[in-house]
């Protein structure tokens, strides 16, 4: 490797396009306050709603065209009485029957009458839950690897950054449909439900080589600072080292991936939802939703793809302002040059 | 010489590692006899039938050796055919590969036709009402995934108003630029704004630092004109990260926008690389996989010496290294 090429990999880190999302990148100027607690306030209102999607008063409002609760939440049975009603503030828009358009909600209900707003809570449940999970793994195993990457160097460092550039070098979406195909079953995944961990595991596959490189620059530019070289000549282990002195410094940097790596594969995951290849059908996804409904966009019912659409731009968007707020506290850009 | 040689080097490694890995996983795919044996022969197949289509596909012999007869056929150019349909792979791939060219080159060009001159001029004026509106749109933007975008084009371009036909027709260039040019428009934008995000950013971050150095304080003091000062002594020496982050997308782009391919019906590298893999069509899965990977690695080549253009410092470090 060339200096030059060392110098960038350790200056802008590049992490795989998946469709949309991008790595954090220098921000100079420090954002206002207000956006910041709106964000905070947005997801936690997100992550309150999608727990408790079943019991919260605001949720429910659509329930009544059902014989009960339950039925509404799973949606088991549909409702035509309501199918298809824009949302209550929609004054702009024709009804695609050519009836009175009743509007409905919050946002609409959708084809089968279910109400957007709630399905687009129990939505952000299965979103959250398989990109919180999916980062949590990822980030394990990929500070692992990074850290031994950056810290021994060597063979192992060889070994990893070979792989990291390998698994790079494939169109990172390419690479999440494969890992799908690859966990599913298809003899038993084809018509009934299908499990969560497949989309996870691939997930997990997909966020681990860029964040196995950000570490590794991260723990580079540790190994050689004082107080390690202290620890060892103290006679500290390599665990030791890397655990009690390089890990506990990393960490601040660590969560601003973490954030950043949320959003990217709540991304990810909508995309794989949209292509049909997420969790299957009655446990609705805000890519499963958008994707469904852009046969009602071409005639005109634009609610019911654009309002899933529109919350899953919030939450990415609130989740990469906090990623962006936590990158500036902590310097993340000097702790890696 | 010798840096263009060891890169060369591991540019073949990459290729090679990269098409090992595919074959064998490929292989591994759960199913992947059954559900080809079921295209073939219609459901109901009995196992003889079923061993026949095995042993004809070759898929009978250990992987190694088929990743090797792979190979040989690959680099005497024979690239075989579609398991089902009997095509040769080269027509799927001739067909596939000029709409995916055409999505990235509009694609790029629309999102660097507009990063550069908002970036070089946030940069400039860093902090005016120009550069926050840019930089906070920017910031927004990053946050739309393509499935979002699309949808939000497609009803205000097509539904709405019915400028633009929506599943977009492909028309060759040179038969009819217009239909053309309407058939790619609105997949461009789509993939266009993502990009244009993270380049804006890029390219306006490094700018900053660039500004400050002294060469562009002599510059000014030698009275050259702000235009000449921006866009011909402090473009350049910026954009080493844009050129790294534009050849990586290029790889990206022509086999990762499945999602916009599929939107807007369109038969690019992406959807013919997924579709494959549904089908279980190895060869065509491996061919699309090279393929793209050999563009990936040439493009990350050309940035290489891209770099030695950009900065004449980076040439000198090279020779002597």
């Amino acid at each position: 490797m060339s200096d030059i090429e060392v110098m960038l990999d350790e200056n802008a880190p590049i992490i795989p396009i998946i469709d949309g999302a991008a790595p954090p990148k220098v921000r100079v100027r420090k954002r206002g306050r207000v956006t910041k607690w709106l964000a905070i306030s947005w997801l936690v209102f997100i992550t309150v709603s999608a727990i408790g999607a079943e019991s919260l008063p605001y949720i429910n409002h659509s329930c009544d065209q059902f014989d009960s609760d339950a039925e509404c939440v799973t949606g088991t049975k549909a409702n035509i009485r309501y199918s298809e009603r824009p949302p209550a503030w929609a004054g702009f828009s024709d009804s695609p029957q050519k009836t009175e358009p009743a509007r409905y909600g919050l946002m609409g209900t959708d084809k089968n009458g279910f109400d957007l707003f709630a399905r687009s809570m129990l939505g952000a449940r299965t979103s959250l839950i398989i990109a919180g999970l999916a980062i949590t793994f990822g980030l394990a195993i990929g500070t692992f690897l990074g850290m031994i990457a950056g810290y021994f160097r060597g063979w192992v460092d060889v070994v990893i950054e070979n792989l990291t550039n390998v698994l790079l070098s494939f169109p990172a979406l390419l690479l999440a449909i494969f890992f799908v195909t690859f966990f599913n079953d298809p003899t038993t995944s084809a018509a009934t439900t299908r499990p969560l961990w497949p989309v996870i595991v691939s997930l997990v596959i997909l966020s681990i080589p860029p964040l196995t490189r950000l570490v590794r620059a991260n723990t580079i530019a540790y190994a050689q600072r004082d107080f390690v070289v202290a620890a060892r000549s103290l006679g500290a282990k390599g665990s030791r080292i890397l655990f009690k002195e390089i890990l506990p410094n990393i960490v601040p940097t660590l969560m601003s991936f973490a954030l950043t790596g949320l959003a990217l594969l709540i991304v990810a995951e909508g995309a794989l939802a949209f292509l049909g290849l997420s969790v299957e059908a009655p446990t609705p996804t805000w890519g499963a939703m958008i994707s469904f409904g852009t046969s009602a966009l071409r005639e005109g019912s634009w609610w019911i793809s654009l309002m899933p659409a529109f919350m899953l731009f919030l939450t990415v968007l609130s989740i990469n302002l906090l990623g962006d707020v936590l990158a500036q506290r902590f310097n993340t850009r000097e702790a890696i040059s | 010489m010798r840096y263009v040689l060891r890169r060369f080097a591991q540019t073949i490694f990459v290729v090679v590692l990269v098409t090992l890995l595919t074959s064998v996983a490929l292989r591994f795919l759960p199913g992947g006899t059954d559900v080809l044996v079921a295209l073939k022969t219609g459901p109901g197949a009995t196992p003889e039938q079923a061993q026949q289509v095995v042993k004809d596909l070759g898929l009978d012999k250990p992987w190694y050796t088929q990743y090797f007869s792979w190979m040989s056929n690959f680099l005497s150019g024979d690239w075989g055919t579609t398991f089902q349909s009997n095509q040769p792979i080269t027509t799927a791939v001739k067909r596939a590969l000029p709409i995916s060219a055409y999505l990235m080159v509009y694609g790029q060009l629309l999102a660097l036709s507009t990063a550069i001159p908002v970036a070089v001029w946030s940069a400039y004026r860093q902090n005016s009402r120009f550069d926050r509106v840019s930089t906070t749109s920017a910031f927004a933007m990053l946050s739309l995934p393509n499935y979002i975008v699309a949808p939000v084009l497609m009803y205000f371009l097509s539904v709405q108003r019915k400028w633009i036909p929506f599943p977009s027709i492909y028309t060759s260039l040179f038969d009819d630029p217009v239909a053309h040019f309407k058939a790619f428009v609105l997949p461009s934008v789509t993939i266009a704004i993502p990009l244009f995000a993270g380049y804006m950013r890029l390219l306006r971050a490094d700018m900053i630092g660039t500004l400050q150095s002294e060469f562009i304080t002599t510059a000014r003091a030698k009275g050259v004109s702000t235009a000449n000062i921006l866009f011909r002594h402090a473009l350049r020496p910026s954009m080493f990260s844009l050129v790294t982050s534009a050849a990586v997308n290029v790889g990206a782009l022509m086999g990762g926008v499945v999602i916009v391919e599929q939107f807007f019906i369109l038969n690019g590298m992406g959807r013919l690389t997924v579709e494959s893999i549904f089908r279980r069509e190895y060869p065509t899965v491996q061919y699309a996989v090279v393929v793209l990977a050999l563009i990936y690695v040439g493009v990350n080549l050309i940035a290489d010496m891209a770099y030695a253009w950009i900065d004449p410092r980076v040439r000198a470090r090279r020779a002597l290294s």
